[in-house]
């Protein structure tokens, strides 16, 4: 395998060339990228299966570590993590950090990682280097992936003796399509084309759908439309799903998710036990490094070990007189991740409200993801859902991926004699995707759980007479002004034709395809105009690194000349 | 996000005024569809016929039926049955399951079939769109738009807005009329631009 290097087969995004489909289609494989861990499986023909490593593991550490010339990552090495943390030659967390900037308090937090992570809150790409030889070897999340994902789809090619091209992923419910591109590219660098990215909580409902459908037809039963909820928490992330299910098809009433997981629990416990820490790891010295994953290590054990037991004893020496000896209690823990949970909570609340749903109305509650083993967890999500018991016919580590491997072949085209792949998934946008109008304001044209695929329109006006001009700043998110939301791109209509401001009529069209692919329409309308002005036809995102600075200069360049606003409807005064 | 608001109407709101196509004239003006406007004024008429047709109709003929054509089901159906219907009708029409070589007209299909199930299956949604229906008013495509935008309605000068709406729905409607090849709104724009330049 040592001959399998980083090559770089298309740096481009994504979908270059369409590919001629063949006699048998192939069956894309399904990937779960966790924060922490990840694994692979496939439909094989009759049921899905999860492939091993040569080291027998389905589970796979997600770190890369740059030591030598070609740098390796944790799917075939297993034990090398732990030592190659202490040592600043890895780098995790990829997931974490894929498609943010510097300002984000993501990114911020995860300087107390034992690699280097340095930001200029400017708005920009950070800058993340490994230590190698005693010198810092700048690298990105999405080659970090990428050679991540290199690794697995040459383990997935020794295993199913065949080329690995398509593949499944799942991703996050509060990724924004500006991260969304970040995953295709670390894709499309490993030489794979993204079918499908499923937001994870949604890749479990489709393995629930054929849970239900599989004992529906044991039963002979009329198979009524059941409502799950799913929890997901794993290191990274924290999504919350509601689905109706019936007769093989998985409704996504309504998603909700946050950059919240096992890595906010780990840190606020390490700053528990070391509450100078800050200070002491501020160097990134190979000293500092060490004292990090020695502590990063001895956490992790403890957080483990009290989802069995009530206490733990931790003991670290960090060395220069720096040591903790503590015994850790259960109450404790909870205590100092108090915020986390409340978070879920939230999540958990807000998701049944906007499916408008009660808890009596679930029939099923459905936690995954490394946190599911924490009891705390599981106690926010059974008193929210009042409920003494949880749904317990999925392995909580593994749903994700199977999930993924079952739309693998369901969007391969694939049939099961037995109709074991009689499923769909109708998607929800996660966020909503608007415009920037009235001042700074974020208006939403395509709301928030709304069901894909679709198409909403909606008409701006100017605010300005005689303006000829106008940008289309798109924006995702929920919040109410745009500093707040992802930029996804903008761009401008020109040639408005010199009329009073609130005249023109400037039509904004949003459409989300099957493929998720959002294309945003602009132009403009002029009762009785001879010859229309040219519209524009924009795929989205269009930005690049350093998104949040351009937004920022446009601004200061131009003020609030090429602003919209929205149309007043005629009836109110 | 909370959809209570926009069962505002009261029962006696004054009715909206009847509609012709002499009365619409000074008030709605289609810049580039003066035959499409011709339509308009015929299909009331031949909705009843339209609505019987089956299978092999084109997007101008599933247009003209009603939420419950659409989704196959009796105006008296169920809950249960609009689900059941839309689930069955998604197993159908869904891209992610359509035939390779008509996803782009299985997806125009999907999302109307989407509007008619998110009409029927809300009871105040379903409610408006049943009384709007007695009156001859039921415009399957693009109804559900209006009923969104009932939800900020006022109680004073509703009936007003109501018929706004309607209006711009004739409007949207003919413009739709348009897009009976399936063509996109880019294409759509594009036609209008050269239509207007010749």
């Amino acid at each position: 395998m040592a001959e399998q290097a980083y090559t770089v087969a298309s740096d481009s995004e994504t979908t270059g060339e369409e590919k001629t489909s063949p006699a048998f289609p192939e069956i894309a494989i399904g990937i779960d990228i966790g924060t922490s861990q990840c694994s692979v499986a496939v439909w094989n023909g009759s049921q899905v299966e999860l492939l091993r490593n040569t080291r027998n593991r389905k589970l796979m550490r997600s770190y890369v570590t740059f030591k030598d010339e070609v740098p390796a990552g944790g799917v075939s090495d297993e034990l090398a993590h732990e030592h190659d943390m202490l040592s600043g030659a890895a780098i995790f967390n990829m997931k974490r950090l894929i498609g943010r900037v510097d300002t984000d308090p993501v990114v911020h937090a995860s300087k107390n990682l034992p690699f280097l992570v340095q930001t200029l809150d400017i708005g920009v790409r950070p800058f993340i280097a490994a230590l190698v030889n005693n010198m810092w070897r700048s690298t990105t999340p999405e080659e970090v992936l990428a050679i991540f994902l290199v690794e697995l789809r040459a383990m997935a090619e020794v295993k199913l003796r065949r080329p690995v091209r398509n593949v499944v992923l799942t991703i996050p419910v509060s990724f924004s399509r500006f991260q969304l591109t970040r995953i295709e590219r670390a894709c499309a660098m490993a030489g794979l084309h993204v079918l499908r990215l499923m937001p994870e909580p949604t890749a479990v409902a489709l393995l629930y759908a054929q849970q239900q459908q599989q004992s529906a037809q044991e039963n002979m039963g009329s198979g009524s439309e059941k409502i799950a909820l799913i929890f997901n928490m794993g290191a990274g992330y924290c999504d919350v799903a509601i689905t109706a299910t019936a007769g093989g098809v998985s409704q996504i009433k309504a998603l909700a998710g946050s950059t919240v997981g096992g890595e906010d629990l780990l840190q606020n416990l390490m700053r528990h036990l070391l509450p100078n820490m800050k200070d002491l790891f501020s160097h990134h010295g190979i000293e500092e490094i060490k004292k990090m994953g020695m502590l990063r290590v001895a956490t992790q054990d403890a957080i483990h070990k009290l989802s069995s037991e009530m206490a733990v004893p931790v003991d670290v020496d960090l060395g220069n007189g720096t040591k903790i000896s503590k015994f850790l209690e259960r109450a404790e823990f909870e205590e100092v991740n108090k915020e986390v949970f409340q978070k879920c909570e939230t999540l958990i609340k807000r998701c049944l409200c906007d499916a408008k749903l009660e808890a009596e109305d679930v029939h099923d509650v459905i936690i995954v993801g490394g946190c599911s083993y924490i009891p705390k967890v599981r106690n926010i999500v059974m008193s929210i859902c009042k409920r003494e018991e949880l749904y317990s016919g999925m392995n909580p580590l593994e749903a994700a991926v199977r999930g993924a491997a079952l739309e693998g072949a369901v969007a391969s085209g694939i049939s099961d004699p037995f109709g074991s792949l009689d499923l769909l998934t109708i998607q929800a946008t996660p966020l909503s995707i608007g415009i920037q109008a009235d001042g700074s304001n974020f208006v939403p044209i395509i709301h928030q759980n709304t069901t894909t695929p679709v198409r909403k329109e909606q008409n701006f006006t100017t605010v300005h007479d005689n303006q000829a001009e106008a940008l289309i700043f798109v924006y995702e998110g929920d919040e109410k002004t745009v500093e707040d939301n992802h930029l996804l791109g903008y761009f401008k209509i020109t040639g408005i034709p010199p009329v009073p401001k609130g005249v023109p009529e400037i039509n904004v069209c949003m459409d989300i395809d099957a493929s998720n692919v959002l294309r945003v329409f602009a132009g403009v309308i002029i009762p009785g105009a001879k010859c229309p002005p040219p519209f524009m036809e924009v795929r989205m995102p269009t930005v690049d690194d350093g998104h949040a600075w351009s937004a920022q200069t446009l601004h200061k360049t131009y003020g609030s000349t090429l602003d919209l606003v929205t149309v007043k409807k005629k009836g109110q005064h | 996000m909370c959809c209570n608001s926009y069962g505002l109407i009261p029962i006696s709101s004054p009715p909206p005024p009847s509609i012709s196509p002499s009365s619409l004239h000074p008030r709605i003006y289609f810049p580039n569809y003066p035959s499409n406007f011709q339509v308009l004024g015929t299909k009331f008429g031949s909705l009843k016929a339209k609505s019987k047709l089956n299978d092999v109709v084109s997007y101008a003929e599933i247009d003209n039926r009603s939420f419950y054509d659409l989704l196959g089901i009796s105006e008296t159906g169920t809950l249960l049955e609009i689900k059941q219907a839309y689930k069955q009708l998604a197993r159908k029409y869904h891209p992610d399951v359509s035939p390779p070589d008509r996803v782009e007209e299985y997806t125009q299909r999907f999302i109307r079939v989407q509007e008619a199930y998110e009409t029927l299956s809300d009871p105040r949604m379903r409610d408006m769109y049943d009384k709007d229906m007695a009156k001859g008013l039921h415009f399957a495509f693009s109804a559900r738009r209006r009923y969104q935008s009932d939800e900020s309605m006022e109680d004073k000068g509703e009936w007003r807005n109501r018929w706004q709406s309607q209006l711009s729905d004739l409007k949207r409607r003919s413009m739709h009329k348009d897009s009976s090849n399936s063509m996109s709104w880019g294409a759509r724009m594009r036609r209008q631009r050269n239509e207007a330049s010749s």
